[in-house]
């Protein structure tokens, strides 16, 4: 059994909101040291919630009305908020937590003692945010000529939309995505908010930072990445782009539709906002389906006897198929389906998904506890290798879980420096009152 | 300039999107990537779009697209010469992919542990749609199935009307990116001098730990033993798509009231309002400034409402089309796009770099090669087969 393959990599991590996590989360899990860098004398928005400002009361309650809500463990903030945000918590097993503000003048310098030891630092901030802590990459080259700086921010470094800010959902509306996905018969108002750009780039600034890895064993020298989230998307799109630049085309709303397969759609079943997924690719996948319906006379309908024909006839086809399926249960249709050789798969909401056999079989989900906010299942890696064994090695950190291992131990302060530190609030493991607020 | 990943030889046996992606990103940061088509082609070349809407196994834009940088040898592996070849190949080479059923690889004598039974430093990833263990193993998946049941598609969309997918194929390009972070980590480790391993990556998986909410709506599920619905898209203050002179726009405004008012020039509406969050205001007043903004918006055009709104600090996007995209100053001077130059296909605008590396840039990118252009580079200058033997592979439709 192999060791984890980036043990030994040590990450300052300055990240927020879900892109910039996930890159640290991937590294942390397959071996990396993750130092989270956190301020304690305000809150850092978008990161563990400390700004939410509600009741378990009135959480449950937005909850029971479909409203957006912090999913705190049975929705209670307790006392410490930010140690129990679900947002958090979900990327941030495997790390440390370390409380420094880089707008002071103390964290600035503690922050460039703990960029001479990390191998990596990660920021996904609106540019200027790094710019404003008068951190810069070259600068930083100099405290670590080995450093590698992958920076991500929305819409890259340069440009007339350089310190632009917007979440995932923002940046894919900027790169024609929202465009596509929507609905072909409502607008855009219902398409409704997505936040792909982030998960692309999560994997895509891991890769990043494992490549620059090699080119430093190789010359021994660091380097700046960038990697803007809305860039990070393009390849997605490619095939959509080169349709425009052959054709003059602009790719109108795909919704469920491919270019090719028909059925491809979601499908009603027995309940509410219960679906099944159908994706036909040849006649003898179309016949299996409707002879495991039982409506042959599909299988035998001119409109449907072609793939080409059932392209130019799938609103007709979907209707037909969709009243079919309506009365149906969507697991047994989905095990009955496959058995036929047909692809389909059944719509899983969290909880359904929690549940999934296959993926606890695959032993995916991984148990945490963290003291004071108990023990709960978490989604695993998203890949598996046959003779590295890899689980949950640390808890999610509570805030500044980790300052006397960071202070003492990794940058060499001496207890008084760091009382002096705690002393002036800017090291510590909760938010003073004035900044919570009422 | 070599890039990154110079002199790290990949033999890719995969097709479609998820492994040509990772390995399109491989063979753009300067791996060595081999491509082994099965002799009619990857399924790719017949997906298209294509020029002027006429097939042609050489113009289909899906194919050129995820195959820049890679060469291209046909073989057939189901046959025992394929596979003798295919063996020959592997212990050349550093990485391998495949992305057969489960087991047909091993049946076939190229599986994870004939590839890696004499020597320690093999990367290997098996990329499948449920992985190579579990009761699913050997269902059929799609990017519409997988995004079904593993990934947030349930909260994508209107909560009116029918789920909606992603884009394109993006479950399988996450995939494919993920692959490649595996294959890069992993081999990594062999150049450290640890050793090689075989990967088992599931485009399900991959979906059921998604970074785009799934990973934090499953915890969050966790944590309170509540299911999220599909939202009714729209219904904050502010918030959401909203129509305008040319197109659309995507604010998040109304959660900071003042900026709000000072976007649509009506700061002195202040004094109308309750003394309450912008999520507790009465529906009437939601109406009244909802009319406001959108007749503001009805008379701006997209890129003028997004520049103003970023001035104050609201996070927003517009929504452009695949049009607004390519032609847009910020994205072309940031030198985003790829004239690529295909001798049968022609020259077509390309996406580029997904980043930029300071000190490693990407090599200049090259087209996708056509099906088998480097059958006699490989097989006879590297493999040192015979050209008669060649031949008679040929006949046999091997290659």
């Amino acid at each position: 059994m192999a060791q984890l393959p980036l043990e030994g990599v040590r990450v300052a991590d300055i990240t927020v909101v879900w892109a910039g996590p996930h890159v640290t989360q991937l590294l942390a899990e397959w071996g990396a040291e993750i130092i989270r860098v956190e301020p304690v004398n305000r809150i850092q928005p978008s990161s563990r919630g400390g700004e939410q400002r509600m009741t378990k009361e009135q959480a449950e309650a937005a909850a029971a009305s479909g409203g957006v809500v912090p999913a705190w463990p049975d929705y209670d903030p307790g006392d410490e908020p930010w140690n129990r945000s679900a947002a958090f918590n979900s990327h941030s097993r495997n790390k440390k937590s370390m409380a420094c503000d880089i707008m002071s003048p103390e964290g600035r310098e503690a922050f460039l003692k703990l960029i001479e030891v990390c191998d990596v630092f990660v920021e996904n901030n609106v540019p200027e945010t790094i710019e404003k802590a008068n951190i810069t990459w070259e600068e930083l080259k100099e405290v670590n000529p080995r450093l590698i700086m992958l920076r991500m921010p929305a819409f890259g470094l340069s440009g007339p939309y350089k310190n632009y800010r917007g979440f995932g959902t923002h940046v894919e509306g900027m790169i024609g995505h929202h465009y596509l996905r929507g609905y072909q018969d409502a607008g855009p108002e219902y398409t409704g908010d997505a936040f792909t750009a982030d998960a692309m780039a999560g994997v895509q600034g891991a890769l990043a930072a494992t490549m620059a890895l090699r080119h430093r064993e190789r010359t021994g020298e660091g380097q700046l990445i960038e990697m803007a989230l809305a860039e990070g998307f393009l390849p997605v799109l490619g095939e959509f782009i080169l349709d425009y630049s052959m054709n003059d085309r602009i790719t109108e709303p795909q919704a469920n539709t491919h270019p090719s397969h028909a059925p491809h759609n979601v499908y009603p079943t027995e309940g509410d906002d219960q679906w099944i997924a159908i994706d036909i690719a040849t006649d003898e996948q179309f016949v299996a389906l409707c002879d495991t319906l039982a409506v042959p006379q599909l299988a035998s309908d001119e409109r449907f006897a072609t793939a080409t024909a059932r392209h130019e006839h799938r609103d007709a086809l979907d209707a037909e198929l969709a009243a079919v399926t309506a009365p149906l249960d969507k697991e047994d249709l989905f095990h009955t389906l496959q058995a036929a050789g047909v692809t389909a798969a059944p719509t899983h909401n969290e909880l359904e998904a929690l549940a999934d056999q296959h993926l606890n079989d695959r032993n995916f989900y991984k148990e945490a506890t963290i003291e004071g906010v108990g023990t709960h299942r978490y989604p695993g890696m998203i890949f598996q290798m046959d003779n590295t064994p890899n689980d949950i090695r640390t808890p999610p950190p509570k805030l500044g879980e980790h300052n006397e291992y960071v202070y003492l131990d990794l940058l060499g302060y001496s207890r008084e420096q760091y009382d002096a530190l705690v002393a002036k609030g800017l090291v510590g493991t909760t938010y003073p009152p004035e900044v919570l607020g009422g | 300039m070599a890039g990154p990943l110079e002199g790290i030889q990949v033999l890719d046996l995969t097709r479609n999107v998820a492994g040509p992606y990772a390995t399109k990103l491989m063979a753009d940061y300067g791996a060595d990537v081999l491509k082994v088509e099965p002799p009619g082609g990857d399924p790719s070349r017949e997906a298209g779009p294509f020029p002027g809407d006429e097939p042609h196994p050489e113009k289909s834009a899906l194919f050129l697209h995820l195959n820049t940088n890679k060469r291209s040898i046909t073989l057939d592996p189901s046959t025992a010469d394929g596979q003798a070849l295919v063996t020959q190949l592997a212990a050349r080479s550093d990485v391998v992919l495949e992305d057969f059923a489960p087991g047909q690889a091993a049946q076939w004598g190229i599986g994870w542990e004939q590839l890696s039974a004499d020597r320690e430093d093999l990367v290997m990833a098996s990329i499948t749609p449920f992985g190579q263990s579990g009761p699913y193993r050997d269902y059929l998946g799609s990017e519409i199935t997988l995004e079904a049941m593993g990934g947030p598609m349930l909260n994508t969309g209107h909560g009116e009307k029918q789920p909606l997918k992603l884009g394109g194929s993006t479950a399988h390009y996450h995939a494919g990116a993920t692959a490649a972070f595996a294959i890069m980590t992993t081999r990594l480790r062999v150049e450290m001098g640890g050793e090689g391993d075989h990967i088992d990556l599931s485009v399900f998986e991959c979906q059921a730990g998604f970074r785009d909410r799934r990973t934090i709506f499953v915890t969050g599920a966790s944590y309170t033993g509540d299911a999220r619905p599909r939202p009714i898209a729209g219904t904050r203050l502010g918030s959401g798509v909203r129509p305008c002179l040319d197109g659309y726009v995507n604010l998040l405004a109304g959660r900071r009231i003042d900026e709000f008012l000072a976007l649509i020039e009506k700061p002195e509406l202040k004094a109308d309002l309750p003394d309450v969050p912008p999520n507790q205001m009465p529906p009437e007043i939601v109406e009244m400034l909802e009319a406001e903004y959108l007749m503001w918006l009805l008379q701006r055009p997209k890129t003028e409402i997004i520049a103003r709104a970023q001035e104050l600090h609201i996070l927003s996007g517009a929504i452009l089309t695949v049009e607004d995209l390519v032609t847009d100053e910020h994205y072309g001077g940031r030198d985003v796009w790829d004239e690529i130059d295909h001798p049968v296909a022609g020259t077509f605008t390309y996406p580029g770099r997904p980043m930029v590396m300071s000190a490693s840039p990407r090599p200049k990118p090259e087209a996708a090669p056509l099906l088998g252009e480097h059958n006699e580079e490989v097989f006879v200058g590297e493999l040192g087969i015979e050209s008669a033997e060649l031949e008679r592979l040929r006949s046999q439709g091997v290659v």
